[in-house]
């Protein structure tokens, strides 16, 4: 929880820092003192942006912008960022190389999270190396407390993104499931 | 899907929703023990996202999947106005942009269009002052608010379960808009089901003065929930609920026929059951109740593959016409306006969203249905097209409602690039 509430003390004394004529890249700054310069996160909790589609990133700050979900530090932030300087921002992280965290492997979790992962057709919408497409995120590589974070969200309703996919595929899964899952696709490269 | 447990009890066929349910999870584990009814249904089987149930095993590699949203605005001169096509003596301009995932329409009687959207969850207020128009945002931060529909002083506004009624809307925008003023939440008398996958609402107000709202059906093809796959209505303070027509997969637009006063609507055919179908329908309730077949029979009496019962057809009420295979059929008006050709008085115009699940694009235009007031001898015609090329197999707008204004013009929705387009004929 302490590194939540860390999230929104930067994001919030960095929203003022939007919307003043400032620069893509002193908005890549803002963005990089909790997503990682490169997009690469070194907070707990906190996605890396780095190589996520576009149209993800936008659909993302958008929703953020419009309370869906609702955090109103992401919403302050955005809200005062025009929509082509959020375009820019997603081109930005879009192009940043991810460095997967180099956690260790647990044979049992990853072969669990394989599983499921099969079954529940993730591969489909994500595509089979989890890189992602258009408004689909990339999950191959992202960091594994946040992953399991938000499918936990998405199962509780309470995130949904641009549509209710997610919502209706975890309905019923449990956290153990979750965080299989979770390791199975921060392992992806 | 979210299972609504504290209402979970009351609905009368809760095995079927619970199997519904189970086939939407891709869970491994043991299930956890639920609060119901009736026994908990058998281990699921793997299970697709909503969208996707139904899809066969040869097709699990399917690159097909629903197209993303556009939740930026698109600047007016981005827009290829030039590649919109109408008949001979008709025009087309951009009557507004800047509202992005702009959908349903309705007009208030001092002349503000309220629009309705799905991700964005916005309501939209669009001002018409001298030919200048401005884009409020009423609302926002619901849950897809499709459903806006005008009278008497009032906007109501559907988002899935959630039904809300800003009154005196016109004077109050600002109001709305600041939160400093609150609508009325009828939410509770409405108790309509929570279910997100097709449950984003169209509405109408029928000449019994009674509010007209689909239930779609939470899944591409299962049993679906008693309280679901039906069109209602409400008296508007949400007493009084009939169902009107039942075995309706997914209905994202109807009206009332301008000489009988009964209710036309278009409902969406499945997926993941062949290229060329089954089509869409636009359908006609000749008597209060009618079964129009989901999930056992579709379009023009094609019996479901996957969920059967013997004599599937049998007591089903056929469409007035089919409207395309996967070609989402939703928003539809009858044209009822002077300024248009006589031929097109009273003829159904529908806007088509355009496909997913398929492989070549179709739809993504608006259509012209022709018919006797009895639902005969119907004919489609083209009527605003050019936002797919067909060659490229690409599109760039989504038509996703239609509405006649006092003038006799018709404005038309485009999802994909958050405007609405003004067709007008002569002069």
């Amino acid at each position: 929880m302490r590194s939540a509430a860390l999230v929104v003390v930067l994001a919030l004394t960095c929203g003022a820092a939007f919307g003043q004529g400032n620069s893509v890249s002193e908005a890549v700054a803002v963005c990089s003192a909790c997503h990682g310069k490169d997009g690469n996160a070194v907070l707990a909790l906190t996605p890396s942006l780095a190589s996520q589609p576009e149209t993800f990133l936008v659909s993302q700050m958008i929703l953020f912008r419009e309370g869906l979900p609702q955090v109103p530090a992401m919403a302050a932030v955005f809200a005062k960022t025009s929509e082509q300087d959020l375009v820019d921002l997603a081109a930005y992280f879009n192009k940043q190389t991810l460095k997967p965290g180099g956690q260790a492997r647990n044979a049992e979790m990853y072969e669990k999270g394989a599983a499921l992962s099969k079954r529940g057709s993730c591969g489909g919408c994500h595509l089979p190396d989890y890189r992602g497409r258009d408004q689909i995120p990339r999950l191959a590589g992202q960091r594994e407390d946040y992953l399991a974070a938000t499918m936990i969200a998405y199962r509780d309703s309470k995130r949904s993104g641009t549509d209710t996919t997610m919502t209706g595929i975890l309905y019923g899964i449990s956290d153990a499931e979750i965080k299989a899952l979770a390791h199975y696709f921060a392992q992806q490269k | 899907m979210t299972l609504p447990r504290s209402f979970a009890p009351l609905f009368a066929s809760f095995a079927a929703f619970a199997a519904q349910v189970a086939c939407s999870s891709i869970s491994l584990d043991q299930p956890k023990p639920q609060p119901v009814v009736a026994p908990v249904a058998p281990a699921a089987p793997p299970a697709p996202p909503t969208w996707a149930q139904g899809r066969p095993d040869s097709m699990a590699r399917s690159a097909l999947a629903p197209h993303a949203p556009v939740l930026t605005v698109t600047a007016a001169e981005k827009i290829p106005l030039d590649r919109i096509k109408v008949p001979d003596g008709f025009k087309v301009e951009v009557w507004v942009s800047g509202a992005p995932g702009a959908r349903m329409m309705t007009r208030a009687d001092n002349g503000t269009v309220f629009v309705g959207t799905r991700a964005i969850g916005r309501v939209y207020a669009i001002s018409d002052t001298g030919g200048k128009r401005e884009v409020k945002v009423l609302a926002s931060g619901l849950t897809q608010p499709n459903g806006v529909v005008y009278k008497n002083g009032s906007l109501y506004v559907a988002a899935i379960n959630q039904v809300f009624r800003y009154d005196d809307v016109e004077k109050m925008i600002d109001a709305y808009a600041t939160k400093s003023a609150q609508p009325v939440d009828m939410t509770a008398a409405f108790n309509l089901p929570t279910h997100q996958h097709h449950g984003w609402k169209f509405l109408a107000i029928g000449p019994d003065n009674k509010l007209y709202i689909p239930i779609g059906a939470p899944c591409n093809i299962c049993e679906p929930p008693a309280t679901n796959a039906q069109i209602r209505r409400y008296n508007l303070d949400g007493s009084g609920m009939e169902v009107v027509a039942r075995g309706v997969r997914n209905s994202v637009g109807f009206d009332f026929h301008p000489s009988t006063g009964e209710l036309w609507f278009t409902d969406n055919g499945r997926d993941w059951a062949g290229e060329e179908g089954p089509q869409d329908e636009l359908n006609r309730i000749g008597k209060i109740g009618e079964n129009f077949g989901f999930p056992y029979c579709h379009a023009s009496g094609i019996v479901d593959p996957d969920i059967k019962k013997p004599d599937a057809c049998d007591g089903v009420t056929m469409p007035v016409t089919l409207l395309g295979p996967h070609a989402a059929a939703l928003g539809m008006r009858f044209y009822t306006g002077n300024m248009f050709p006589a031929e097109y008085k009273d003829s159904a115009l529908v806007a088509r969203h355009g496909s997913w699940n398929r492989t070549q694009k179709a739809g993504y235009d608006v259509v012209r249905v022709t018919a006797t007031p009895d639902g005969k001898y119907a004919n489609v015609t083209p009527f605003v097209t050019g936002f797919v090329d067909a060659s490229a197999n690409t599109f760039w707008g989504r038509p996703a409602d239609v509405m006649q204004m006092p003038d006799g013009s018709v404005l038309v929705s485009d999802e994909q690039n958050g405007a609405i387009y003004r067709v007008s004929y002569g002069k």
